[in-house]
């Protein structure tokens, strides 16, 4: 030990420190808490997107992070590009492991960073692990990364929301934890995984997941297991439903000109 | 209050908006014996419909628009049902081979270059011909009625339609010539709209006209008489293969497609066949005008999704 220049209570110092850093979650887990309002969100007939409250405890002196997650998904979308002057489409790019719903709240004004290596989270992170396929060369990624951001936005299903969290000042104990994220109706039934991550100095101090259910109900869910279960049937449904709709204002019609 | 959940598309939308937009092109439908499909399709995606599911729940909804249509063709006497199966069995044909062309294209990596430019071509010579003919015919109305009242001194283009086998005459539309010639026009116009992904209504109409030379109120009936048989292949298709056909969806949109081709089919009763050509060259070319702008101006996306027309 004396050949590296550490003495003993220089060792316990680091040991110590070794601890804390790579201390696992689990140590302090009974401080972070997360629960959210509902834990299942129901689609029924006349949904049109809602929101989920969030509640929970942490640290004093702690910043917070919650990511909202969808599954990750290939999707295929198609490029637009110019020929002979004229705007359509020119190829197509498959986007892998994109989640298909990706929300990030923070506590802060601006998504927190951490110190010494990139953040777990936000829209840079979400890159790194984004691939794309296709019509497009090296080069043009950042620029498609953006475009596929500028996509997502517009429906709803991702989004950064700086400052949507907020924490109480408690003088003593832990420090609760208050905020909203919108779901828009575009969100697909599934799982989503809400993965709340706490940051002391810098660095990630807890993390705790909860899963949040969207599923189909009602006439949706019926008409949705018909479609995708009994193409066939639900087809020809579908056509009889338009021919006797079709037939039935014929008549109408026909009735009120007589008169 | 007024939104409603459609759960194939997966998006909530307007019921009021939906059942306006169905109530327009319903009435287009009636009014001009064409499906509308070219008008719809880009619509719903506007208001937030996955491609896809806009192009199968709209054959869908023609469906009922064209049923309601034809019924009240026929009522009037306007549907030429012998014509008309000519033209279906021709438009399979021709959307068959369109299919397999559109395959080749794509491999060759220029597809969408020929459909847009078929499409702006198709669009801007069917509308410009069809609007500076109906507007001649309606300033030279009586020199018309007199030229037709002359005895006819057959063209090159009449003699070779009845040298041609299998002839035939169509009661309904008052025309006499071979069989091959409907059914040969109908593969045309099904290659046309397989390539262009659409029903193929608006080159229909024309054809119908111009080149089988029936008179426009019984094109208008013949038309949808064959464009509702086509839509039933398609939503059951799609319904099979790609889940796409919203039934939700498709319900509000007919229900103020009917009405609109009821009121339609009324309106076109009282207009004449001229009137009636020049609105629909009209709408042709103002479709032909926004693609274009579209094909022009640089997109707010560089991205969209797959499907569609």
């Amino acid at each position: 030990m004396t050949r590296f220049g550490l003495n003993e209570k220089k060792l316990a110092w680091l040991c110590l420190l070794l601890f804390v850093t790579l201390m696992p979650s689990g140590v302090q887990a009974s401080v972070a808490r997360l629960h959210l309002f509902p834990e299942q969100v129901e689609v029924g007939a006349f949904f049109q997107g809602t929101t989920v409250r969030l509640k929970g405890e942490v640290p004093p002196g702690s910043q917070v992070v919650v990511e909202i997650l969808g599954t990750p998904k290939e999707q295929v979308l198609l490029r637009k590009g110019r020929r002979a002057g004229l705007w359509m489409t020119v190829g197509e790019i498959r986007v892998e492991h994109a989640p298909n719903l990706y929300l990030v709240l923070s506590s802060t004004k601006e998504i927190p960073s951490l110190e010494g290596r990139n953040a777990p989270w936000g829209f840079a992170a979400l890159k790194s692990r984004i691939k794309f396929r296709g019509a497009l060369t090296e080069p043009e990624i950042d620029r498609f990364f953006q475009e596929f951001l500028k996509l997502k936005e517009s429906e709803g299903l991702y989004a950064a929301l700086p400052g949507a969290l907020s924490l109480s000042n408690e003088p003593q104990g832990p420090v609760k934890l208050e905020g909203v994220f919108p779901l828009p109706p575009k969100v697909a039934p599934g799982t989503y995984e809400v993965r709340l991550s706490v940051i002391q100095n810098g660095q990630v101090v807890d993390q705790k997941s909860h899963l949040l259910t969207v599923r189909l109900v009602g006439f949706p869910a019926l008409l949705a297991s018909l479609a995708f279960e009994h193409g066939a049937w639900y087809g020809i449904l579908a056509v009889l439903i338009a021919i006797a709709t079709g037939f039935l204002m014929g008549f109408l019609f026909k009735g009120k000109a007589e008169h | 209050m007024w939104n409603l959940y459609l759960p194939i598309a997966g998006n909530s939308i307007n019921i009021l908006l939906l059942l306006g937009l169905g109530g327009m092109v319903g009435f287009l439908s009636g009014l001009f014996g064409v499906g509308g499909g070219f008008l719809m399709t880009p619509l719903l995606i506007m208001v937030g419909i996955p491609p896809t599911v806009a192009a199968a729940s709209d054959s869908n909804q023609i469906v009922a628009a064209s049923t309601s249509g034809t019924y009240a063709h026929y009522r009037m006497g306007n549907v030429d049902f012998k014509m008309g199966l000519l033209l279906l069995v021709g438009g399979v044909v021709g959307g068959t081979l369109g299919v397999q062309i559109i395959k080749i294209l794509r491999g060759l990596g220029n597809a969408d270059f020929v459909i847009k430019i078929t499409y702006v071509v198709m669009l801007g010579v069917v509308g410009s011909y069809m609007f500076v003919e109906s507007l001649q015919s309606l300033r030279k109305k009586t020199a018309v009625e007199v030229r037709r009242a002359e005895p006819a001194k057959p063209s090159v283009y009449g003699r070779l339609l009845q040298k041609l086998p299998w002839h035939m005459h169509f009661e309904k539309s008052g025309v006499s010539f071979s069989a091959l010639f409907p059914l040969s026009l109908g593969t045309l116009v099904g290659i046309l709209a397989a390539i262009m992904g659409v029903g193929g209504g608006f080159i229909m109409v024309p054809v119908m006209v111009y080149l089988l030379r029936m008179p426009m109120h019984v094109v208008v009936g013949t038309s949808l008489f064959q464009i509702l048989f086509t839509c039933i292949n398609v939503t059951i298709m799609q319904a099979i293969i790609n889940h796409t056909v919203d039934l939700v969806l498709a319900i509000l949109l007919l229900v103020g497609s009917t009405v609109g081709a009821q009121v339609g089919a009324r309106v076109s009763r009282r207009l004449k066949g001229d009137q009636l050509k020049i609105l629909l060259a009209s709408i042709v070319l103002l479709v032909m005008l926004q693609m274009l702008v579209s094909l022009i101006l640089t997109p707010k996306l560089l991205l969209s999704y797959k499907g569609g027309h």
